[in-house]
């Protein structure tokens, strides 16, 4: 075995990105939000594979889904990811029977899996369409910005593994925030706003057509109608 | 879809439930009890251990933090010390679990029982798998005949050490997978500018415009991910202008400022017309043109006369006032500007001409090696070479075996033809035969390689059937019938060993199969080029334990060549795969434990890799040349042992570039001496010294009722190797055919209708081109899209394998059961695959590579993916 060199440029004390992870670091937003900027997406999919995969999200649900959509006037398809919009008045929350979804004293919503009854009024009051039964867990599941992430320090797992910057996470009620420069500077607005529901998610450049067509996608086989239950659920 | 069709499928899911039929729920209360990969509940990250390693999920390779709690790798995310990603990954790294975990993976050796090819197998021990190779390999060597020992593999990852192995067995006979991959693309390269680079590597953070040939580096390319967000960056903060010419609306299409339809073979004359209006403007940058280019302002002039945008927008389609703007905007941008290319350009007849066409654009802007524009950045496997001055020098600690004498290459091939074919067609490098489709020789219309030189010369088989890059389970080459005659014929190959994760459609056809350890649970050296310009490496490193009996390639080269002894032996003096990368690394200026520890290193003070060319040479370097102050002419070569080292640039001896001539070929002799060697007419355009745009030979006058079949790949998976990455197979798990709905009007077609394919034998000077008439055929639906060019129709080509083993784990009565994962398998693909053709979905898509011919390239050997001409019935 060799001798080592031990002149290190590079300090071993350093603490890693990584390595920067506990209560400590712990995100505190007075109201956390997400911005999602379709001008940078290019529908990779990263973040909603991203998503199942740390949250264990059963094949046939999405908690994120990623949408192509061709454009009505144009040859081109656009990206879009959607997800839970953590609305100010999340019509969920008033719909559970068994007061499973609570809000987060940061304004996220989410479902205590220990009190849900498998209601499904929440699915059905959803106007995005964000919540689906995982039949493994036998729950309703749906995003929570990866609580057990941002309480360590970490961004939500689609943020954080966005290769583009197109998801940012942050603090919307801080107006020094990087989230509300950018939701000021580029103009972004909620999907579906005529619900009136308030949501926490906000788009750039996002289009009407686009909330009509959600329920398709070039990547989306007819043929699979019968099968894809949570990737069609949308429609409502 | 129907509410009423929701509604009852989540009745049925709380059916299910109220029936107790929860298997899942099962392993969730195993979860504690021991490694299992059920419901394992929420990951801790406070409690679970990050280590940096290097994704493999594709040929990218980005610096990736993997997470492991109980053992068990649960995700992964981006490493922000890697200079190329900064950070970011894709989808794809998420893979790696879903093939770690695949309950289908093979565990142990296995040998076949059955006949060959009938899915008969027995689980033997290494010792018996390696006793068994021994006395097969032993002899060959003792014998003088060790070439008769053919390696076949993916793309060396292992950066050299499966060579290593094979050099010291003494075969040359090194089969990779570069002409079904990028040889057209890479050729241009070598030939302008002396090595490939493992690609250009444009700057794009700085970039103001950049034109596309067919490039998609927002869904796939090697080096995409590094690619995208710089590019996405540099178009939406900073206002570059992205200009896409493509057959389909890909994501880079799409995201791109302009997007045009172009017929599929004729980019190259799109860039010819490009050329021929910045040359009609005076918008050419004459002096950085006359100081690199060996080719005349004038002689290209006069080579573009023709080439007008009238004459392109004829053949392409693109509108002549689009191609002279889009120039004039490019040449005006200079030089933070530059071109990118990639299939769509280069997998044609004419594709290694079209790159070269496109290559001479940035030459004529003088953008090259300029900040924003078209960089060539310093080399993998840092041992001194161009732009590695002053990078610690990492090479394989193994004492080395000498490279064994080269294959006389079969019948027609005379030492002439070899040589001359050796530089041009270097894109086959690292063996000197790709796979599938190496070597073209229109004399005798035969097929060197997997055919008649298997056929001929190999008597002994195909150890490591890897399969590219060692992770890929099953992917089948074009013409696939042909394909597995081939490994099912005893006589031809005596003896076939496989190497890999699973079972795959090669493995299929194998006597033995060794189980081989995934990317989670192996070491790897790792440097590429660097889209931040500064040079870096990272550790691959193992987060867990090899599952079963599995062992990493290095480890099983190493057993097997102490198995085999005679000498081989001495060059495998390690006894772990941690204490050789350790040494591999000795000279890097951090310790072992901290290098792990970020799992990237890179000097950051170093200035990026702008113009390499106009580099002084150093005092060290000049040492030994012909340079004396004062007395070699501007433009002389500066040579050290026969061999030019720099060039003299006013006054000052410079580096140039790494060609013989150290300047910029635009003109090169190696393709009629090439062609003159293996017998191609000097009348075929792949011939020519200069760049030109010939038709595809049947594209000529192709009929109304004909079109051109292409594939394409989707962003979720890589090639056919991630048709079992669960997640992606359940975004991405059909094939339909795409087509314009104008072209479906035509053919009297609505959406979702069942249509066969027929595609026929193409028509140059290529493989069984003498054939006509219908290669194969086979049968998917249809499916419309606006931008779509309306003579192709297109196809992924990631799914339907015919032995790969799915995400629906439903291969039983093929697969080698004795040999798969138990305890660690994945065990929610038992019920949760819904589009399974089992619950009633539609199934894991189509097969195509039956109806694709082999087609090489002439000279280069790539094979032209994009040229098929096929006809659409209705079924």
């Amino acid at each position: 075995m060799a001798d080592f060199n031990t002149d290190f440029p590079m300090s071993e004390k350093e603490v890693l990105p990584w390595e920067k992870v506990g209560k400590e670091y712990r995100l505190n937003y007075k109201r956390a939000g997400m911005l999602v900027d379709l001008d940078r997406c290019i529908g990779c999919h990263s973040c909603s594979v991203s998503c199942k995969t740390e949250n264990e999200v059963p094949l046939g649900n999405f908690r994120m889904r990623v949408r192509y959509l061709e454009q009505p006037d144009n040859k081109q398809i656009s990206f879009t990811p959607l997800i839970c919009m953590h609305c100010v008045d999340a019509p969920c929350l008033k719909a559970c029977p068994s007061k499973a979804i609570r809000r987060e004293d940061d304004g996220r919503v989410f479902i205590d899996e220990n009190r849900c009854d498998l209601e499904k009024e929440c699915v059905e009051a959803c106007p995005y369409g964000a919540i689906s039964i995982n039949v493994e867990k036998e729950v309703a599941e749906k995003c929570d910005f990866c609580t057990h992430r941002t309480e360590v320090g970490l961004d939500p797992a689609c943020v954080s593994n966005c290769p583009t910057d197109a998801l940012v996470f942050g603090d919307l009620d801080d107006p020094e925030s990087r989230i509300s420069k950018l939701v000021d500077k580029k103009k972004a607005k909620a999907w579906k706003a005529e619900e009136k529901t308030n949501p926490s998610v906000l788009y750039v450049s996002h289009e009407k057509w686009m909330e009509e067509k959600a329920n398709t996608g070039v990547q989306l086989d007819p043929k699979d109608e019968d099968v894809t239950y949570e990737q069609n659920n949308l429609k409502k | 879809m129907s509410d009423l069709t929701r509604r009852s499928i989540l009745k049925l899911g709380s059916a299910l439930i109220a029936g107790g039929f929860s298997p899942l729920r099962v392993s969730a209360q195993n979860a504690t009890s021991g490694k299992t990969f059920g419901v394992l509940g929420r990951l801790d990250y406070s409690k679970a251990k990050a280590t940096p390693t290097i994704c493999f999920a594709c040929t990218n390779h980005c610096g990736v933090i993997g997470w492991v709690q109980d053992g068990l790798v649960r995700k992964i995310d981006g490493n922000p010390l890697d200079p190329n990603t900064e950070g970011n990954l894709c989808s794809k790294a998420q893979g790696m679990i879903s093939y770690t975990y695949y309950p289908e993976r093979i565990l142990y050796p296995l040998r076949r029982v059955g006949k060959r090819g009938e899915g008969k197998w027995k689980r033997i021990t290494w010792d018996e798998a390696y006793t068994e190779l021994a006395e097969k390999m032993r002899p060959l060597r003792e014998n003088g005949t060790p070439e008769e020992f053919v390696f076949h593999y993916g793309r060396d990852k292992t950066k050299g050490y499966t060579k290593h192995f094979t050099n010291a067995f003494g075969t040359p006979h090194r089969l990779n997978r570069r002409s079904i991959c990028s040889s057209n693309r890479r050729a241009p390269l070598m030939s302008f500018y002396g090595r490939d680079f493992e690609w250009e590597t444009q700057d794009l953070s700085n970039t103001k415009y950049v034109i596309n040939w067919g490039g998609n580096p927002y869904e796939a390319y090697q080096g995409g991910l590094f690619m995208a967000h710089r590019l996405q960056s540099a178009r939406v903060d900073h206002g570059a202008k992205l200009v896409t010419f493509e057959v389909r609306p890909s994501a880079t299409a799409s995201k791109s400022d302009e997007f045009h339809t172009v017929m599929p073979g004729t980019d190259g004359a799109v860039a010819f017309a490009m050329i021929h209006t910045i040359l009609k403007e005076g918008l050419e940058d004459k002096e950085f043109w006359n100081r690199w280019a060996n080719l005349s302002l004038d002689e290209l002039r006069k080579s573009v006369k023709d080439y007008t945008p009238e004459w392109a927008e004829k053949k392409s389609g693109v509108p002549a006032a689009d191609i002279r703007r889009i120039a004039i905007e490019f040449a005006n941008a200079a030089p933070a500007c530059c071109t990118m290319s990639n299939r769509g350009s280069a997998k044609h007849y004419n594709g290694m001409q079209s790159d070269r066409a496109i290559r001479t654009l940035d030459v004529l802007v003088g953008n090259v090696g300029k900040p924003g524009g078209y960089c060539l950045s310093s080399l993998r496997g840092w041992s001194g070479k161009y732009g590695q001055e002053g990078l610690p020098n990492l090479k394989l600690p193994e004492p080395k075996a000498s490279d064994p004498k080269p294959w006389g290459i079969g019948e027609g091939f005379d030492e002439v033809a070899f040589k001359s074919q050796q530089r041009a067609a270097h894109a086959r490098s690292e063996g000197r035969f790709s796979s599938v489709i190496p070597v073209f020789n229109p004399v005798k219309d035969i097929m060197v390689s997997d055919d008649e030189c298997i056929r001929e010369r190999i008597s002994m088989g195909d150890l490591g059937a890897l399969k590219p890059y060692f992770a890929d389970i099953g992917a089948q080459g074009v013409d696939a019938l042909q394909c597995s005659e081939h490994p099912q014929d005893e006589k031809l190959i005596p003896f076939h060993v496989a190497i890999d994760i699973g079972y795959g459609e090669q493995s299929a056809l194998a006597d033995m199969i060794l189980p081989e350890a995934t990317s989670l649970e192996r070491w790897d050296y790792h440097s590429t080029n660097c889209y931040g310009l500064v040079p870096y490496t990272g550790i691959r490193q193992p987060l867990v334990d090899p599952q079963g009996e599995s062992k990493s390639i290095q480890v099983i080269l190493r057993e097997l060549a102490h198995k085999i002894g005679g000498g081989m032996e001495k060059h495998f003096t390690y006894k772990d795969d941690e204490s050789l990368y350790r040494d591999w690394y000795k000279e890097l200026p951090i310790s072992w434990e901290e290098f792990k520890r970020r799992g990237i290193w890179q000097e950051k003070d170093r200035p990026k890799d702008y113009e390499l060319y106009e580099r002084p040479l150093t005092d060290g370097e000049l040492a030994g040349t012909n340079f004396k102050a004062g007395k070699l002419a501007d433009g002389a070569l500066v040579e050290k042992d026969g061999k030019a080292v720099g060039i003299m640039k006013d006054g000052k001896a410079v580096r140039g570039f790494p060609t013989p001539n150290r300047v910029i070929n635009v003109y090169d002799e190696i393709f009629p001496e090439a062609a003159t060697a293996v017998g191609l007419p000097l009348s075929d355009g792949n011939a020519s010294p200069l760049a030109t745009w010939h038709e595809v030979p049947e594209h000529v006058d192709l009929p109304d009722d004909r079109f051109i079949f292409s594939t394409f790949k989707w962003n979720v998976h890589t090639q056919g190797r991630s048709g079992h990455w669960k997640y992606s197979a359940e975004i991405i798990h059909t094939n339909p055919i795409f087509m314009h709905p104008d072209t479906g009007k035509t053919l009297g077609l609505v959406e979702g209708d069942e249509v066969e394919v027929s595609v026929y034998r193409p028509t140059g000077f290529t493989y069984r081109a003498r054939e006509k008439g219908v290669m194969g055929s086979f049968k998917n639906h249809v499916r419309f899209l606006k931008g779509m060019h309306k003579r192709v129709v297109m196809c992924s080509h990631h799914v339907g394998q015919s032995e790969t083993s799915k995400p629906e784990a439903s291969k039983a009565e093929t697969s080698p059961a004795e040999g798969k994962s138990k305890k660690l398998a994945d065990r929610r693909l038992k019920d949760g695959v819904w589009w399974a053709k089992k619950r009633g979905g539609i199934g894991g898509g189509v097969h195509i590579n039956d109806a694709l011919p082999i087609n090489p390239a002439p000279l280069i050997g790539g094979q032209n993916w994009y040229d098929n001409v096929c006809s659409i019935e209705k079924v």
